[in-house]
């Protein structure tokens, strides 16, 4: 993860999201290993506040104290002044209700509220946890654009969800993670290419006979329609050059680029842990074995 | 990571110098003070202290000038700390709710956040818990005195407060509902369930010794004087379910045992357990 940059933490339910991110902060423990931040566990900071803000549970309050007050008790405990409380409470638009009691908050106020108390300090680093769970569109948007203009500020920024047109826009890096795995570890644009690109749409009234010319271990023709192929592991450059050669007219050459949802259920399609129809033992395994047992057993 | 991102200087605002033990008391304080409950419980507390002097006093008839002097003063402040009885619970229970209601609502997420250490988080909890709880004490056994005192003078009986005979019972009573808030403090932290603990805070301190009365062996009386309410209400000189030890800092080391033994259980779990 960069300064700068927004890191997008997918993967479907049980994969593991929400959990490496509490273990950042020190709220699970980890089995094995460890996890630090800036070098040094969470706990052992002096002022973990300013080192990382997170939201991860937008109902991790107290239902019956006001928003104001829930955020100037977390913010003494690190000296963080009261007008740092006021400066996050109208930074997250929560001025006219920031004296209510949380109980009768909205999902969406409620994740104003986490997404206040993860900026009380100020941190370098933000964890935010499905921030845009429970907001109305308008909401979405303005989550959206808090998320790269803090970005733009130079901060971290490590942003989980599983809606997958959200990442599309918000995140520059994609980590997808399946079964308590790491299954992609790439840039948003890369990891779309890695899933599309190959895949090119071909109109041709000689379908039969193009399709010949490809007839190789690693390419793969699908004939869609009577003029139609879907050709996959060739580049739609190769296919011009070898149609003209061949003297094939064609009437439409196109890359089809997948969306992000597609590279994702491609990339999850073998991980998603409560398949339907199947149960599996361990859920919280992280043996690269399991995925294959469990589509033997699918079988 | 292979991409590389333009870099941009951070230019955030410093803010809070970091934390601290002071820092989490505010922290503790300002949550104490920010729920209803606190308020209520509080109120509770003096009202039926005052309720129950004024009870005490009024009962009581004429020719109270009758009795010798060190029984009047021992009436007067019966008359005070009666009331604590019946505050012991509700201050249990807000003791229990100090926590729990962090673990029901979710909060303790945050505050573990906040706070990432959990024994100091604990301790300042406590801390505040008992200050507080001491203060509220001492106004409802001060305030029950200045309630009953001039009743009871009417019949003759009279106390001045400035007798350590009665004055030091009024301070026992409030350092007793001190440490019964934090004792629950830590039923609520073991059990992190408001029904739970609260359940467990008043067994202990209500239906033990009852329990105890309740067995007809003769063995059954001694294990009486070390229970937590029994030798809380000897700190002030009051009888309840048998007699508690003979000296004062006796039954405030019993006490402070009970305190110890819940708050180190809580410190121990609070460590090993996910938050």
């Amino acid at each position: 993860m960069q300064p700068g940059r927004v890191t997008g933490f997918l993967g479907p339910n049980g994969a593991g999201k929400s959990t490496t991110m509490r273990m950042v902060v020190g709220l699970d423990r980890p089995t094995s290993g460890s996890v630090t931040v800036n070098g040094k566990h969470y706990r052992d900071h002096k002022a973990p506040l300013r080192e990382v803000g997170v939201l991860l549970d937008a109902k991790a309050i107290h239902t019956g104290r006001s928003a104001y007050n829930h955020l100037l008790a977390m913010a003494a405990t690190s000296s963080i002044p009261a007008s740092r409380v006021r400066e996050v409470i109208s930074l997250t638009g929560l001025e006219t209700v920031a004296r209510k009691r949380v109980g009768g908050f909205s999902l969406g106020m409620g994740q104003r509220l986490g997404i206040a108390a993860a900026l009380l300090g100020d941190p370098a680093t933000l964890i935010l946890d499905e921030p845009v769970n429970g907001l109305d569109p308008e909401g979405e948007q303005w989550v959206r654009q808090l998320v790269r203009r803090l970005a733009g500020e130079g901060r971290t920024i490590m942003l989980s969800s599983h809606l997958m047109s959200e990442m599309a826009v918000t995140a520059d890096h994609l980590i997808v993670l399946g079964r308590g795995r790491v299954i992609a570890d790439a840039p948003v644009a890369e990891l779309i290419g890695a899933a599309t690109g190959k895949t090119v749409r071909v109109r041709t009234p000689y379908a039969p006979e193009l399709a010949a010319l490809f007839v190789r271990p690693d390419v793969s023709v699908t004939r869609s329609g009577a003029d139609l192929l879907e050709i996959v592991g060739v580049s739609a450059a190769d296919i011009g050059n070898q149609a003209a050669r061949a003297g094939i007219a064609l009437h439409e050459l196109t890359p089809v680029s997948a969306s992000l949802e597609e590279a994702y259920l491609a990339l999850t399609q073998n991980d998603v842990e409560y398949r339907t129809g199947t149960t599996t033992d361990d859920p919280g395994a992280v043996d690269p074995r399991s995925a294959t047992d469990l589509m033997e057993r699918v079988r | 990571m292979s991409t590389s991102a333009p870099t941009i200087a951070p230019t955030f605002v410093a803010s809070g110098s970091g934390l601290s033990f002071a820092g989490l008391l505010r922290s503790e304080w300002i949550k104490l003070r920010t729920v209803r409950s606190t308020l209520w419980s509080y109120a509770t507390v003096i009202l039926i202290s005052v309720g129950m002097a004024a009870l005490m006093a009024a009962s009581f008839g004429a020719g109270g000038s009758q009795i010798p002097a060190d029984a009047q003063v021992a009436f007067v402040s019966q008359a005070a700390t009666f009331g604590v009885f019946f505050g012991q619970l509700v201050v249990a229970v807000l003791g229990v709710l100090a926590i729990s209601g962090e673990y029901t609502t979710g909060m303790i997420r945050s505050s573990a956040t906040a706070a990432p250490r959990r024994l100091p988080m604990l301790a300042a909890k406590a801390v505040v818990l008992l200050v507080c709880t001491f203060v509220v004490g001492l106004v409802s056994t001060v305030a029950s005195y200045l309630v009953a005192s001039p009743i009871l003078a009417g019949t003759g009986v009279s106390a001045s407060i400035t007798d350590p005979d009665l004055f030091l019972p009024l301070l026992g009573g409030a350092l007793y509902l001190a440490l019964v808030s934090v004792f629950a403090l830590g039923n609520g932290a073991i059990l992190r369930s408001s029904a739970g603990g609260i359940a467990a805070a008043l067994g202990i301190l209500l239906l033990l010794p009852i329990a105890l009365l309740m067995i007809p062996a003769d063995w059954a009386a001694d294990p009486m004087p070390y229970l937590i309410s029994t030798a809380g209400l000897g700190i002030f000189g009051l009888n309840a379910f048998g007699p508690p030890l003979a000296e004062v800092w006796q039954n405030v080391l019993v006490v402070l045992g009970w305190v110890a033994v819940s708050l180190g259980g809580a410190g121990v779990l609070l460590r090993r357990r996910d938050a």
